[in-house]
């Protein structure tokens, strides 16, 4: 009997410890969290990553051969990448064909950015994709080679009194 | 003409006192898959679980895939733990196309896995929690979990389908400052997991009841062929990270959690305790890690087997054994994958468990499993 007390005091004291810690939730659209580096990139000379958020992907168009072998990365996973026809013409670029990204069917493996061996594909910070439409998720070459703006500051800080998002 | 119709579909004779009654897939108290219990008044009778309502086809579409691309979808059965999900997979890879991977990659691995493990574990300890209704253990864990989630997503870039094992080591090396971070985020998680202590494993209304419910010897534990903390908590001292140590684990000082009860309460105690083993692996690979080096060995762009091959690897997940066995005959994609996977063998032990409980027990004895519905069903 006085162990079950004891029991229910000792768990009753705990959460009211907890009325002085602070508050650990990320408020997200006012507060947004901090990420290492500027997005995953790969090294092709090297053969190792450098670490980094799998957000959208970012194409540098001065770069890209139109080889495909990023669409062919993604043909067994989600099979999200598309080449198409582009406008501009580039020099090292002879089809003038470009990665299409649908996100919709995109994973977020980061496979299409190791498998690109121009520096051509990386990805970025940038994880809000969200659309009203399915056509609104299909991302086209020239959506890619614009650096996304993102804001993101938030950290998770640890003190004597708990640990929050600061 | 008879036919044969799967059980709970098939008519059953009427008996006054006995009632068949389907728990899932739709009751969110179940995960994807059914549970058909016989009650007779609030005790069950008889239990028959019915797991395929997630079947996927993993082992199949696995043979179409090269190895690379088969990487983002083995990970799939269990995004909560998909470092370890992968791992044998990896392995075994690596043992068949004769990769030798450099120390640092290993360590990184070892570190994943063990923050992977502690993922799952809150993940599962949090559903757990509150189907015993008891809110505080749903919301702490789900909010805790978050200081090793941003741990992972720094290492690897996502959080938490991470794809982050390759065979050849890992995608890429630790950020910069990482171990600072990891270890100031790791100490404070496991005092975090410490008062769950007062809240939840002391808590008198808990152990009254999770104690003697569900109680699985340890010759039946055996018998039946369960694994990981099922097994742990019956009293058997059997993990394979120290019994068959793979990677750099034989180098790290690993001690098992063992409880001889082999109740709900021993096997929910089990993976709390194992949480705290793996912050302390987590520490000592830190501590032992090369400070510099390569962490992926480069591979040609569609690796091949060597002619007519096999290799059978299996790595302790968190949810126990989890092996992996590939068939290669020198083509770009593996002939034959199968998988076998820790709560497939848990869940045999669930019709021993619930005959003669109470309905109400039967929560508490299956959440203590630790089932992972999508991954029994791959």
């Amino acid at each position: 009997m006085t162990n079950t007390a004891t029991g229910i005091i000792r768990a009753l004291n705990s959460g009211i410890k907890h009325i002085a810690t602070k508050r650990f939730t990320l408020r997200y659209p006012e507060e947004k969290l901090k990420f290492v580096g500027d997005g995953y990139q790969f090294d092709p000379s090297t053969g190792v990553g450098i670490a980094g958020l799998k957000g959208r992907h970012m194409l540098f168009h001065d770069h890209c051969t139109g080889c495909q072998l990023c669409s062919i990365a993604c043909e067994g996973v989600a099979e999200a990448i598309a080449m198409v026809k582009v406008p501009d013409q580039q020099q090292q670029n002879k089809k003038s064909i470009m990665p299409q990204i649908d996100y919709g069917k995109c994973v977020f493996c980061g496979l299409c950015v190791d498998a690109c061996p121009f520096y051509a594909l990386y990805m970025t910070n940038d994880y809000e994709l969200s659309s009203f439409s399915k056509e609104g998720l299909i991302y086209t070459p020239a959506q890619l080679a614009v650096k996304p703006y993102v804001e993101q500051d938030s950290e998770i800080i640890i003190t004597k009194w708990g640990a929050t998002h600061g | 003409m008879t036919v044969e119709l799967p059980p709970g579909l098939a008519l059953q004779k009427v008996d006054e006192r006995i009632m068949t009654l389907n728990v899932g897939p739709q009751h969110p108290g179940s995960g994807h898959m059914r549970i058909i219990v016989q009650i007779d008044g609030d005790y069950i009778v008889a239990c028959d679980p019915d797991p395929g309502y997630v079947h996927r086809g993993e082992e199949k579409m696995a043979e179409y895939r090269n190895y690379i691309t088969n990487i983002p979808h083995l990970e799939r059965p269990v995004i909560h733990d998909s470092c370890n999900a992968l791992y044998p997979y990896v392995l075994g890879v690596e043992d068949l196309l004769g990769i030798e991977v450099t120390e640092r990659a290993k360590y990184v691995r070892v570190i994943c896995s063990e923050l992977n493990r502690c993922i799952y574990t809150m993940y599962w300890l949090a559903i757990y929690g509150i189907f015993l209704g008891h809110s505080t253990m749903f919301m702490w864990p789900a909010g805790d979990r978050e200081l090793l989630i941003d741990l992972m997503e720094k290492i690897s870039g996502a959080r938490v389908t991470h794809s982050h094992f390759v065979p050849g080591g890992v995608r890429n090396d630790l950020p910069p400052n990482f171990e600072e971070v990891c270890l100031r985020q790791v100490n404070y998680f496991e005092k975090r997991i410490k008062e769950y202590a007062a809240v939840f494993y002391d808590n008198p209304i808990l152990i009254s009841r999770t104690q003697d419910t569900g109680v699985l010897s340890r010759e039946d534990a055996i018998r039946l062929g369960t694994t990981g903390s099922v097994l742990r908590a019956s009293g058997v001292d059997y993990d394979l990270r120290q019994k068959e140590p793979y990677d750099v684990y034989e180098e790290l000082d690993v001690h098992t959690n063992v409880m001889k009860e082999g109740d709900s309460y021993a096997r929910s105690k089990v993976p709390w305790l194992d949480m705290m083993e793996s912050c302390n692996i987590i520490r000592q690979a830190l501590q032992k890690m090369p400070k510099s080096g390569s962490v992926r060995v480069k591979l040609k762009p569609n690796p091949k087997g060597k002619g007519l091959d096999s290799v059978y690897k299996r790595v302790e997940s968190g949810r126990g054994s989890l092996g992996c066995y590939i068939v290669s005959d020198g083509k770009v994609e593996p002939y034959r994958l199968k998988l076998s996977v820790g709560s497939f063998r848990n869940l045999i032990a669930l019709p021993y468990l619930l005959k003669g409980e109470k309905l109400g027990n039967m929560p508490s004895v299956y959440w203590s499993l630790n089932y992972w519905p999508v991954e029994a069903d791959r």
